[in-house]
């Protein structure tokens, strides 16, 4: 390119300048075998994140399989809550224990621990009804036969006074009938 | 290109290549060294790829000016964030940061780095390429990145404005500016 007369000004003063920054440049060498010395330690600490994504990756994926086969498993092993609570019948038998020691021989049972906790509750109901009449029946007739102790203090002597009572067509005579024998 | 050979061609063009890198972070010598390394760190990790599209220089310079630019953006990030704090560096001027060296240099040179950098940045690299490093302004327009009708608008507006600016400065090169006609500047 042919330059003109302000332009050849303008490179006089560029290459003036390029002269100039080229004293100050640093030597080729120097800066090279730096960057050849960086992309170790920039891929090695590339390398350690990618490690430590991948590591946090792969225990996420594990735990939400894991997760998955369990939620599989309860869905599959939940029984039919409405067939259990109309069919008593079809409970399985459980031996007669006292009311207290029926959890524990729920807990004993390891094909229990599969069913979830709900379920679990509801067929313990079940099976305390069923097991009602002897265990309720007797409770109900010790309940109607008891007696407070202090009754007798509810008892007086005007007892028979204030039960009783007179009819509205009867004479005065008549109605000394009603009264007590003391007040005759 | 074997990594050898292109090492061979690049410590060739290092003193062209740093005048560029120096032109691309405004005249600081240290952002300069700094994004000619991470220049280097690139070729060899075969981040940047010489393909034979064009001259080794045009595309060591259009590389040298992208990462300028990207490592402006993080000095920009970067001091945006430590504002209130002291980390903000004072200047960005070669002359305020190394005084010996601008004690060196004449008043006419430090008057002319005024007036570029009063520029803007597509007029000064585009005069820059052209008169530093001795490209066409076609080579300049690759390394840009923009047309070469562009390119050439940007050459002739820089060269307006740079003369404008140096008549303001009253800078006496021994030749009086406005006395000499000038065929190629855009009236």
């Amino acid at each position: 390119m042919e330059l003109t007369g302000n332009e050849k000004r303008i490179q006089a003063l560029f290459l003036e300048l390029k002269f100039a920054e080229a004293c100050v440049a640093p030597e080729f060498g120097s800066l090279w075998n730096r960057a050849a010395a960086t992309p170790a330690a920039s891929s090695s600490v590339f390398k350690l994140s990618f490690a430590l994504a991948m590591s946090f990756a792969v225990i996420a994926l594990f735990s939400l399989v894991l997760w998955s086969r369990n939620w599989e498993r309860i869905q599959t092993s939940t029984p039919d809550v409405g067939a259990v609570a109309y069919q008593p019948g079809a409970l399985p038998v459980v031996p007669a224990v006292a009311p207290g020691s029926t959890q524990f021989a729920i807990a004993e049972q390891p094909q229990r621990m599969k069913v979830n906790r709900s379920v679990r509750r509801l067929v313990t109901r079940h099976r305390l009804d069923a097991n009602a009449p002897s265990v309720v029946i007797p409770e109900a007739v010790a309940i109607s036969g008891w007696r407070s102790p202090t009754a007798m203090l509810l008892q007086s002597p005007a007892d028979d006074m204030l039960t009783s009572l007179p009819q509205l067509d009867l004479g005065v005579r008549d109605l000394k009938t009603f009264l007590p024998e003391t007040l005759q | 290109m074997d990594i050898l050979e292109l090492q061979a061609e690049l410590e060739k063009l290092h003193g062209a290549s740093f005048g560029w890198a120096l032109s691309c972070c405004r005249r600081d010598r240290s952002d300069a060294e700094e994004v000619l390394q991470i220049v280097y760190l690139k070729i060899l990790e075969g981040k940047a790829r010489y393909r034979g599209e064009s001259s080794l220089k045009t595309w060591l310079f259009a590389v040298i000016r992208k990462t300028a630019i990207t490592e402006q953006r993080k000095r920009l990030l970067r001091a945006l964030k430590s504002m209130a704090g002291p980390g903000v560096r004072p200047t960005r001027n070669a002359f305020a940061a190394e005084p010996v060296l601008a004690l060196e240099r004449s008043e006419a040179q430090q008057q002319f780095q005024t007036a570029l950098e009063r520029l803007p940045a597509r007029q000064r690299e585009v005069l820059h390429l052209v008169f530093y490093e001795d490209l066409t302004v076609r080579e300049a327009a690759n390394v840009m990145g923009v047309s070469i009708g562009s390119a050439r608008q940007h050459y002739e507006r820089g060269k307006k404005h740079l003369r404008e600016s140096l008549d303001r400065e009253e800078l006496d090169y021994g030749i009086d500016w406005k006395r000499k006609a000038n065929p190629s500047a855009v009236s």
